[in-house]
């Protein structure tokens, strides 16, 4: 049979049985005789061989697995069961089960699962009959509020629509260089769809973000930043370390450094570096004066929630 | 004629200026000249706002081992020291300096020639430095580094490099025509520094036979061998440059020196000649002002720091159609976001087109044409890269030669499906030494 079994290995083995054809009228009788030896004769070695091996290698796996055999704790089972298995790394460890394992071992009362909050923190306690730390509960937020009416362009991008691909080329599409390039690399990285661009500014949801951190080293101009998860968290929203005249040219929300909040604030919670403000978050009661105060366009000072809840909202 | 094995390509030439003689421009009201025109780290301005400074003058010095002085273009007094855009794409510290029109050289400079074999190997190598002289063909590698290789790795072949294989420019070819004498001059500098143990060559494409007359006629009897190449691009890669002339192949991760080469630029040659003998530091070079949407392309002989915006102007403006402008070549290039952008030691061209393919379509997917292959002078696969690059599979990128890439554009000129397969390749890069660096810090 070498003609039948050359068809074979191409795969052109027929999946159903044709009609059986009329010797007389056709006069090749050739079907009938091609298809009925060919799947009894090719198939049988075949299915010999390979069944064989399969047979074969599963007895060896059994006793192999058997053999080494490592007892797991079914405590990390339970604990497994009870992580939110979405292996984003935020805690410190590569996955879910790595967290578990450890957690199980050493029973560190301070080890924290930032996704799963205050509310996993009891249940893993509960689990394992501990108290466990509670996480601070934080959220991404974005120094930055240059979107596409707000921050000057400096020139149209037309290359690969990927932040770190844009900077290989210039260094972004708005005037303003250290602002967020909007292209949305980052999103790739969001395990909790939190992420999402509107009119070329990075918008983060609030209610989703779970503060995994994931995003932020995926960002080329460093605008997104951890804050503490407070609705009326104070921070400023610019992340320009130009000189304010230059900033100021570039965009209506950036902070031009005038110093008016640093002088403003009742617990001296504002300083200047590098030409932009920052709030120190222990010591900012969340009082809102400096926000009355900023002379920019667009204030830059912002409340957490008008950010990242507000945007969501519209 | 000599060429490299692999890879190539032939973009059309475009030489609009091959034959327009080098023109000086006037000094513009105001210069900037940036404190990064070389690899390595920037130079530290030394200058405050409100000094006079004259032509020549220290204004910016190196910082490190690998960096580089920069020299005031000419006299007039500093406006600001700032960070402003720089033609790389990103912005860097820049001295201003208002021009005052007497353009006056700080004493001590543009001295008549003096005799260079009267110098010892460490002062020429020191009066390099000093100068700021770096490889003007577009990597800006600190020449007085590159002229000291470690002792362990001999050098037996210094080549020059005039191969100027990029369509558009002909600033080299200018300079080849105009100053060859220089440029042989600085040569023998250069190899006077290896004691006699390194053959100098110079590298001309087959496209300038009037630059080779020229050269020949200026080296004659000073056993220096100019050598004919064929026309084709990248020939004036540090890499294929050396395969064309020696045959010798620079592996991944290896410098010339480790197969015993030092390339340099002709520009160089001629910059090292006049730190050496006429005491000049690299204070302004020669850039090609060319494309199809310029009215009148030149060669000019600009300042340092020298706007790009003055320079349109000088070459009788830009038309409406303009839609990108590159430095260098249209190759290797790098497109501009502002016209404020100064030339740097490194610029060898302002090229002002109208790029359809910006307004036109958008990259579509491989069909596996082989054509990047076949182009590539590195031995690369760049579609496969891309795509690597795409997923984000840096590891596997990596096993398949990402840091070999000379980001020489081949690929990407040869796509039919207009693929960035460049692009793919930087932004591949990029990623890498952003994980790298986070692994690190
Ligand atoms: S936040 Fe950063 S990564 Fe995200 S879109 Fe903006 S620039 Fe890109
Ligand atoms: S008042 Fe506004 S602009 Fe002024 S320093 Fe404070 S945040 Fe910046
Ligand atoms: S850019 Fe890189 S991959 Fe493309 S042809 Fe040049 S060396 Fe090869
Ligand atoms: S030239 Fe373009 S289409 Fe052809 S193989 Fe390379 S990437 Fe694919």
């Amino acid at each position: 049979m070498p003609a039948h079994s050359l068809r074979l290995r191409t795969g052109t083995l027929p999946r159903y049985r044709p009609p059986e054809p009329d010797d007389a009228s056709t006069g090749i009788p050739v079907c009938r005789l091609y298809y009925k030896p060919m799947v009894n004769e090719a198939f049988i070695p075949a299915v010999l061989s390979l069944g064989t091996l399969a047979l074969a290698l599963g007895v060896i796996i059994y006793f192999v697995s058997r053999k080494f055999h490592v007892a797991e704790d079914p405590m990390v089972t339970i604990i497994n069961g009870v992580l939110p298995g979405v292996n984003c790394g935020a805690c410190g460890y590569p996955s879910c089960n790595q967290f578990a394992e450890e957690l199980v071992r050493t029973r560190d009362t301070s080890m924290t699962c930032p996704v799963g909050g205050s509310d996993l923190a009891a249940k893993l306690g509960d689990s394992l009959g501990i108290e466990m730390a509670e996480p601070k509960p934080v959220v991404c937020a974005v120094l930055c509020q240059g979107s596409d009416n707000v921050a000057k362009p400096s020139a149209e991008y037309v290359g690969i629509q990927d932040c770190w691909a844009a900077t290989q080329a210039f260094a972004g599409p708005k005037l303003c260089r250290h602002s967020c390039i909007g292209l949305g690399s980052c999103i790739a990285w969001c395990d909790f769809n939190a992420m999402r661009i509107e009119n070329g500014l990075i918008v983060i949801d609030s209610d989703l973000c779970t503060g995994c951190g994931a995003c932020i080293p995926a960002c080329p101009t460093g605008v997104l930043v951890m804050q503490d998860k407070k609705a009326d968290r104070i921070f400023i929203a610019c992340n320009s370390h130009d000189r304010g005249a230059d900033t100021k040219r570039a965009c209506d929300a950036g902070c031009i450094a005038c110093q008016k909040c640093v002088k403003e604030c009742p617990e001296q919670a504002i300083v200047i570096e590098d030409f932009v403000a920052r709030i120190i978050q222990e010591k900012c009661t969340s009082c809102g004066k400096c926000i009355e105060v900023c002379p920019t366009k667009v204030n830059c000072i912002v409340r957490l929630n008008d950010t990242v809840k507000s945007k969501q909202a519209s | 004629m000599k060429t490299f094995t692999v890879g190539g390509i032939h973009p059309p030439e475009h030489k609009l200026t091959a034959s327009k003689a080098i023109e000086a421009m006037p000094i513009p009201a105001e210069i900037a000249v940036s404190m990064n025109q070389h690899l390595g780290k920037p130079a530290k301005p030394v200058v405050k706002v409100g000094d006079e400074v004259k032509k020549g003058q220290l204004i910016g010095e190196a910082d490190g081992f690998i960096s580089a002085n920069v020299h005031a273009g000419t006299s007039g007094k500093v406006k600001a020291v700032k960070s402003a855009p720089h033609p790389g794409g990103n912005y860097s510290m820049t001295v201003i300096i208002t021009t005052d029109g007497k353009d006056e050289w700080l004493e001590g400079c543009n001295t008549p020639a003096i005799d260079p074999t009267s110098l010892s190997k460490e002062e020429i190598l020191r009066k390099i430095k000093d100068a700021g002289v770096v490889g003007m063909g577009g990597a800006g590698f600190p020449t007085s580094v590159k002229l000291s290789p470690p002792k362990d790795k001999p050098v037996d072949t210094i080549i020059l490099n005039g191969a100027e294989c990029e369509p558009f420019l002909t600033a080299d070819h200018r300079l080849m025509l105009e100053s060859p004498e220089g440029i042989v001059k600085g040569l023998l500098i250069i190899t006077s520094l290896f004691e006699g143990k390194a053959k100098p060559f110079i590298g001309v494409e087959s496209n300038k036979p009037d630059a080779v007359l020229a050269l020949q006629k200026a080296a004659a009897g000073k056993g220096i061998e100019i050598v004919t190449l064929e026309t084709k691009y990248p020939q004036g890669a540090e890499k294929q440059l050396i395969n064309a002339i020696t045959g010798r192949t620079i592996e991944e991760g290896q410098l010339p020196f480790d197969k015993g080469c030092l390339v340099q630029n002709i520009g160089t040659a001629l910059a090292v000649y006049e730190a050496v003998c006429l005491n000049r530091p690299l204070v302004e070079r020669i850039v090609t002002v060319s494309g199809m949407e310029i009215k009148s392309a030149k060669n000019i002989k600009a300042v340092i720091g020298t706007r790009f915006s003055d320079i349109a102007a000088f070459a009788g403006s830009m038309s409406e159609k303009t839609n990108q402008v590159i430095t260098g070549g249209p190759m290797m290039g790098r497109s501009q976001f502002t016209l404020d952008v100064p030339v740097t030691k490194t610029t060898s061209g302002i090229l002002f087109i109208n790029n359809t393919m910006l307004t036109g379509s958008r990259e579509r997917t491989c069909i596996r044409c082989g054509k990047c292959t076949s182009g590539c002078p590195q031995s690369l696969e760049p579609w496969l890269l891309a795509t690597e690059a795409e997923f984000r599979r840096l590891d596997d990128a990596e096993t398949y030669g990402l840091m070999n890439c000379t980001e020489c554009g081949s690929c990407s000129y040869q796509c039919p499906s207009g693929r960035e397969l460049v692009h793919w390749i930087k932004y591949a890069k990029a990623l890498r030494n952003n994980r790298r660096q986070r692994k690190t810090a």
